[in-house]
C-alpha cells in the first residue's frame, strides 16, 4: 500500500517537526509509519529529519537553540536515521556516494561539532571513517590513502590544537593535489581556511555547531549533484563549502 | 615614588585607581622563545615545579609582561580527581601539543556495548549507560589534596615564583570554573544534554566542584598566588542559552568567588559574552576577562563599575601578523575602555619576539593615563 501525497506530507511534517522538537517517540513513530506506507525512505530522511536539522540550524544561529537543545535534536534524527537507513534503496542518481574521513586533531578531544558534521555526512549517505579524537596527524593522511576518500575533515576546538592542521593539509595535497579538505572547530575561519589551503569550513561562524548545521544544506543540494563518478566541483553557492 | 609592576596590578583588580594600565595575564602566556632561552623542552615544563617557575617567569623577564602564571595546561584539577592526561613527546618543538585529559572520569569512550548489538542500538545502550553513571557517580574529595597528581608541582612552582619575582609583578594562577571543571571529567556530550533534562544531578556534581575548586585555590594562594583566574568558558553563549547559564552555571559561580577571600579574582569567559556580561558582573568576581569576540565598549556601557580586562585576539595576527597590527590591536583595547590588557585566551607561544615587544612598546604609548 502506498500512502496517499497527504499523508506522506504528514509524515514528512511529524519526522521534521519531531527532530526540531527533540521528540524521539514522535520521529520513531513517523518513522515506523513511513516504512508501514510504503513512503521512499531516503525521502523521508532527507525531506523529514534533515529538513528538521536544517530548521534547528537556524535556531542555532538565531540564538533560539544553544548546544544541549541541538545535540537532543541530533539524538531525535538519529533515533529516526536508525529506523530509516536500513530501508534506503541505493539508487546512483539520487545519492550522494563518496567516503570521508574525519577527527579531532591530536591534543584535542572536544568532538561534539565532530560528531555532529559525521552525523550531516552520514545522513547524506557517505561513508564516514571516523578517527575519533586525539587523532595524531599522520593517521588522517593514512586513513585518507587507505580508504581512497574523497573528502578529509578535521576539527580542533582550542587554539591551542588547530596548528596541526596546516601540516596535515599540506600531507594530502601532496599526495593528492585535488583531495577535498574541510576543516573546522571555534577558532577556525574562513580566513584560516584560505591561509592554509583548506577547501573549506564555516562561512562567519567561529563556531564548530554551525558550520556543522550549515552544512546540511549543502549536503542536501549535493544529493542531486554529486554523482557516482566522484567528480570534484563547485559545492553550494552559499559559501559554506567551496573549492578553492 | 611610582608603583611597581606588582602594585599597579593589583590596584586594577582590586578596582583602584592607577597611574597607567598594566599588561598582564592570568592565564597561560609562555612564549618558545622563553622555553628555549632556558633549553627546556614543550613537554617538561607541566611535570616540574622549578621548570614550570622557570619557564612562567620568562614572560616577563624578557618581555616585561606584569604577572607570572602557573600552571600552563587544563589537566591539573582534572587528573587530580583521577582523570588521565597525556603527555605529548614531540621530535619537532614547534608542534606544540599541550597535556590533554584523554580519559574522563566518565567517559563514552571507556564503554562498551554487550556483543552482538547493532550499530545503532550499541549507540543508544552507550549514551544511556554514560547518562546512567553520570547520575550515579559520588565525587569524593582525596584526603590529602596537596599530595594529589600534579597539584604539588604547581604548588611548588607558585612557592618558587613567590621568592624569585614575587616582589616585582603579580603571580598569577588559575582553575577553570565549576562547570567547565565537570566537563572535563564528565562525557561532555551528555553532561549538556542533562544540563537540560536534568539539571539537579548536574547541579549536584557542580556543588561538589565549588567545593574542590575551592580547597584547590585556597591551596595556591597558600603558595603564593597574588590572584587567581576562573576560567569558565564552557559556559560561554556560544554554548549555553543565557537562562542557563543564569539557573544553574552563575549560582555556582557566585558561591566559589564567595569562597575566596584571600586573593583578588578574575572570571574569564571566552566566545560570545555580550548577552552574559551583566551576569557575569553578578559572580562576585573583582574583576572580568572576555576575548576578542566581545565588544568592549558595549560591555563597558553595561557594566560601566567593572573591571574589565581583555581583549586582545592572542592568536592569528599576534603571531603571524605584522608588529604594526599589534600595535593597532593593543590601541584597540585601551581605547575601548580595558582596565588591563590582557589576551583573550593562553597566548600561542609560537609568538615572534618582534611582535612580544611590540605590544609591551605599544603599552608605553597609549597606556599611561594622564
Amino acid at each position: 500500500m502506498t500512502a496517499t501525497a497527504e499523508q506522506q506530507a504528514d509524515i514528512l511534517e511529524r519526522l521534521k517537526n519531531g527532530v526540531v522538537e527533540y521528540d524521539e517517540e514522535t520521529v520513531i513513530a513517523a518513522a515506523n509509519e513511513a516504512l508501514e506506507e510504503s513512503m521512499d525512505a531516503y525521502k523521508a530522511v532527507m525531506d523529514g529529519l534533515a529538513a528538521g536539522m536544517d530548521v534547528v540550524g537556524k535556531y542555532f544561529a538565531s540564538g533560539e537553540y544553544f548546544v544541549p537543545e541541538v545535540l537532543m535534536c541530533a539524538d531525535a534524527l538519529y533515533a529516526g536515521l536508525n529506523i530509516l537507513k536500513p530501508h534506503i534503496k541505493m539508487d546512483p542518481a539520487k545519492m550522494v556516494k563518496g567516503s570521508v574521513v574525519i577527527g579531532t586533531v591530536e591534543g584535542d578531544i572536544h568532538d561534539i561539532g565532530k560528531n555532529l558534521v559525521k552525523m550531516m555526512f552520514e545522513v547524506a549517505g557517505f561513508i564516514v571513517h571516523d578517527l575519533g579524537r586525539d587523532v595524531p596527524l599522520d593517521s588522517f593522511v593514512d586513513k585518507y590513502l587507505e580508504t581512497d576518500s574523497d573528502i578529509v575533515c578535521m576539527s580542533a576546538m582550542m587554539t591551542t590544537t588547530m596548528i596541526g592542521m596546516p601540516v596535515v593539509i599540506q600531507k594530502v595535497r601532496e599526495k593528492n593535489p585535488r583531495a577535498k579538505i574541510l576543516i573546522g572547530g571555534a577558532p577556525i575561519n574562513e580566513d584560516i581556511a584560505d591561509k592554509w589551503g583548506a577547501d573549506g569550513t564555516g562561512k562567519d561562524a567561529p563556531n564548530a555547531l554551525q558550520e556543522a548545521l550549515n552544512m546540511i544544506g549543502v549536503l542536501r543540494e549535493l544529493g542531486d549533484d554529486f554523482k557516482a563518478d566522484r567528480k570534484a566541483k563547485e559545492w553550494g553557492e552559499d559559501g559554506v563549502m567551496q573549492t578553492s | 615614588m611610582p608603583d611597581t609592576q606588582k602594585e599597579t596590578v593589583l590596584k586594577v583588580l582590586r578596582g583602584e585607581k592607577a597611574d597607567r594600565v598594566p599588561n598582564f595575564s592570568g592565564m597561560g602566556s609562555i612564549t618558545l622563545q622563553g622555553i628555549q632561552s632556558l633549553g627546556y623542552r614543550f613537554n617538561e615544563i607541566h611535570v616540574d615545579g622549578a621548570k614550570m617557575a622557570a619557564a612562567a617567569a620568562t614572560t616577563y623577564r624578557l618581555y616585561g609582561v606584569e604577572s607570572a602564571v602557573v600552571p600552563f595546561d587544563m589537566g591539573v584539577v582534572a587528573e587530580s580527581l583521577g582523570a588521565t592526561v597525556k603527555y605529548y613527546d614531540k621530535a619537532d618543538q614547534s608542534q606544540i601539543i599541550y597535556p590533554t585529559m584523554i580519559r574522563k572520569i566518565v567517559d563514552r569512550a571507556a564503554i562498551a556495548a554487550p556483543e552482538g548489538m547493532s550499530d545503532a542500538d550499541a549507540k543508544t545502550h552507550i549514551m544511556k549507560e554514560t547518562e546512567r553513571q553520570i547520575t550515579e557517580y559520588q565525587f569524593q574529595k582525596p584526603a590529602d589534596l596537596a599530595k594529589m597528581g600534579r597539584i604539588p608541582v604547581v604548588l611548588d612552582a607558585l612557592r618558587r615564583l613567590k621568592s624569585e619575582v614575587g616582589n616585582e609583578v603579580a603571580i598569577g594562577s588559575w582553575t577553570l570554573g565549576p562547570f567547565t571543571e565537570l566537563g572535563q571529567v564528565m562525557d561532555l556530550e551528555i553532561l549538556l544534554k542533562m544540563a537540560a533534562k536534568k539539571p539537579d544531578v548536574v547541579n549536584r556534581h557542580l556543588q561538589f566542584m565549588v567545593d574542590y575548586l575551592t580547597d584547590v585555590i585556597n591551596l595556591y594562594v597558600e603558595a603564593g598566588a597574588d590572584f587567581i583566574t576562573v576560567r569558565e568558558m564552557g559556559a560561554t553563549s556560544s554554548i549555553l542559552s543565557p537562562r542557563m547559564f543564569k539557573n544553574l552555571v552563575l549560582p555556582n559561580l557566585q558561591a566559589l568567588f564567595g569562597r575566596i577571600k584571600s586573593a583578588p579574582t578574575v572570571l574569564h569567559i571566552c566566545g560570545d559574552t555580550n548577552p552574559i556580561v551583566e551576569l557575569m558582573a553578578q559572580s562576585g568576581a573583582n574583576a572580568l576577562s572576555v576575548d576578542q569576540t566581545n565588544r568592549l565598549p558595549e560591555s563597558r556601557t553595561k557594566v560601566p563599575n567593572v573591571v574589565l580586562l581583555g581583549n586582545y585576539k592572542p592568536f592569528g595576527e599576534f603571531c603571524e601578523g605584522t608588529p604594526e597590527q599589534v600595535e593597532a590591536m593593543i590601541k584597540q583595547s585601551i581605547e575601548e575602555g580595558a582596565d588591563g590588557v590582557w589576551p583573550g585566551c593562553d597566548i600561542w607561544p609560537v609568538v615572534p619576539e618582534d611582535n612580544m615587544k611590540a605590544m609591551m612598546a605599544a603599552m608605553k604609548k597609549y597606556g599611561v593615563k594622564v
